[in-house]
């Protein structure tokens, strides 16, 4: 068992910011790193220089989507402009509430922008891979993209309910029926496909 | 009007405390598993409960989300059979409506609300009894449950009610205590740095007898600052250990 850490409360006085750089859970006032949550002190030494100094706690609180981040979505719905979805996963931890995004026509792919279909994109119902480009303003949600190759949709149900098998960056197939729809495909990277 | 002793010959006050002494405290953090964060506290008869959600996205009208930082929505309620004669709103009212945005306005100085814009943290301080201190119990209680849920603040915010009996200043008032219709100082403190979240003072206090009971708020307060740091240091132990590190 590890030796008891040392534990800090939030307004408690750390170092001084000539010791080291404050990292997460700390903020920084008249010169000197206090601490902002409730948990374990932990310092890390980097090679430029100074330590630096954060609190962690042992439950993860809420993390938000950042700008640039990779967020697994679900859509909920459609329309000729823009599709808004679900934000479920930011990278792989999982969210405790959903955040409302929304994926809009000239995001969806990076070349040929205007001759894009979201119809032919995505569908109600379909698991999408995007990255967050803008937290939005007062009226929008979280603006997402899916204009790389990596980013679209890595699962979707065909109209029989079964899931369908990606043939090609525009295409899926369900294996059943044998027929084909049409969507912005995820080239996902082979270490991440399960077997 | 023959208003009862609030300070007896010996120095004594009505519940047989010492003018500057505390009422006695007990208070648990991590009460409820659903909510982010949550706390109980009992200061001598005054229960309040607090509990946090958040930091999550806007709910209700978007157009009111800050782009800058996260808002903090509080609610003040005042359980139907929490005062001696049951109640019959428990919210709604003007002074529950007041107390409210009085929470709002010190939570908004302790959080540190620039690190999560345009999303929404959600206080509800409920009190169970009320026996004087209500607010100051909601304001202690709201502060666990805020740590509790690893929202970042800047510093504790405690609370702590004086008043003045002749010449000596009291601390922490209880209900019979605040009925007699004296002056009643309430004061929001950050311990560490010495800043005031919140001043409120109810009745007429003259100038002079300001600084005394003003100095007498601020030592209560700092005393309940070492109250509550046990009882995080202490649950911080038990987490640690429930989780086996």
């Amino acid at each position: 068992m590890a030796p008891p850490a040392r534990y800090c409360v939030p307004g408690e006085r750390l170092c001084s910011t000539e010791e080291a750089t404050a990292g997460s859970g700390t903020y920084t006032r008249h010169g000197f790193i206090f601490s902002s949550l409730a948990g374990c002190l932990e310092k890390r030494s980097e090679d430029s220089g100074l330590p630096v100094v954060s609190v962690v706690r042992d439950a993860e609180s809420q993390l938000l989507p950042d700008v640039g981040a990779v967020v697994t979505c679900k859509v909920c719905s459609i329309n000729s402009r823009f599709a808004k979805v679900h934000i479920l996963y930011v990278g792989s931890t999982p969210l405790k509430s959903t955040f409302r995004g929304t994926i809009r026509r000239e995001d969806i792919r990076a070349t040929e922008k205007d001759k894009v279909e979201v119809y032919k994109s995505f569908r109600p119902g379909d698991i999408v891979l995007a990255k967050v480009i803008s937290l939005g303003d007062a009226q929008s949600n979280y603006l997402l993209s899916t204009a790389e190759n990596e980013l679209g949709v890595v699962v979707a149900r065909s109209e029989a309910g079964v899931q369908m098998v990606p043939i090609s960056w525009c295409e899926m197939q369900c294996p059943r029926t044998h027929t084909k729809d049409f969507r912005k495909v995820a080239r996902v990277q082979p270490q991440f496909l399960q077997t | 009007m023959a208003a009862p002793e609030l300070l007896s010959d010996e120095g004594y006050r009505a519940d047989g405390r010492r003018p500057a002494e505390l009422r006695k405290i007990r208070a648990r953090m991590g009460v409820f598993a659903q909510a982010d964060g949550s706390a109980y506290i009992e200061q001598g008869n005054t229960k309040a409960l607090a509990v946090v959600y958040g930091p999550h996205e806007m709910r209700g009208s978007r157009s009111k989300a800050l782009p800058d930082r996260a808002l903090v929505n509080c609610q003040y309620s005042v359980a139907t059979f929490g005062t001696s004669e049951r109640r019959r709103r428990p919210r709604g009212d003007r002074q529950t409506g007041e107390l409210a945005l009085q929470l709002q306005q010190t939570f908004e100085a302790a959080i540190l609300t620039q690190l999560h814009p345009r999303s929404q943290i959600d206080i509800y301080v409920q009190i169970l009894q009320a026996d004087g201190g209500n607010y100051c119990a909601g304001v202690n209680a709201a502060t666990l449950a805020v740590m509790d849920a690893g929202i970042p603040m800047r510093d504790y915010v405690c609370a702590c009610s004086a008043g003045l009996a002749e010449d000596t200043p009291l601390a922490d008032l209880s209900s019979p205590e605040e009925a007699a219709g004296g002056p009643r100082l309430v004061l929001a403190l950050l311990p560490a740095s010495g800043q005031i979240a919140l001043l409120q003072l109810s009745a007429r206090l003259h100038q002079e007898r300001l600084e005394t009971v003003l100095e007498a708020a601020g030592q209560a307060c700092r005393a309940l600052h070492a109250v509550l740091d046990r009882v995080v240091r202490e649950r911080l132990r038990e987490v640690t250990a429930l989780l086996g590190d």
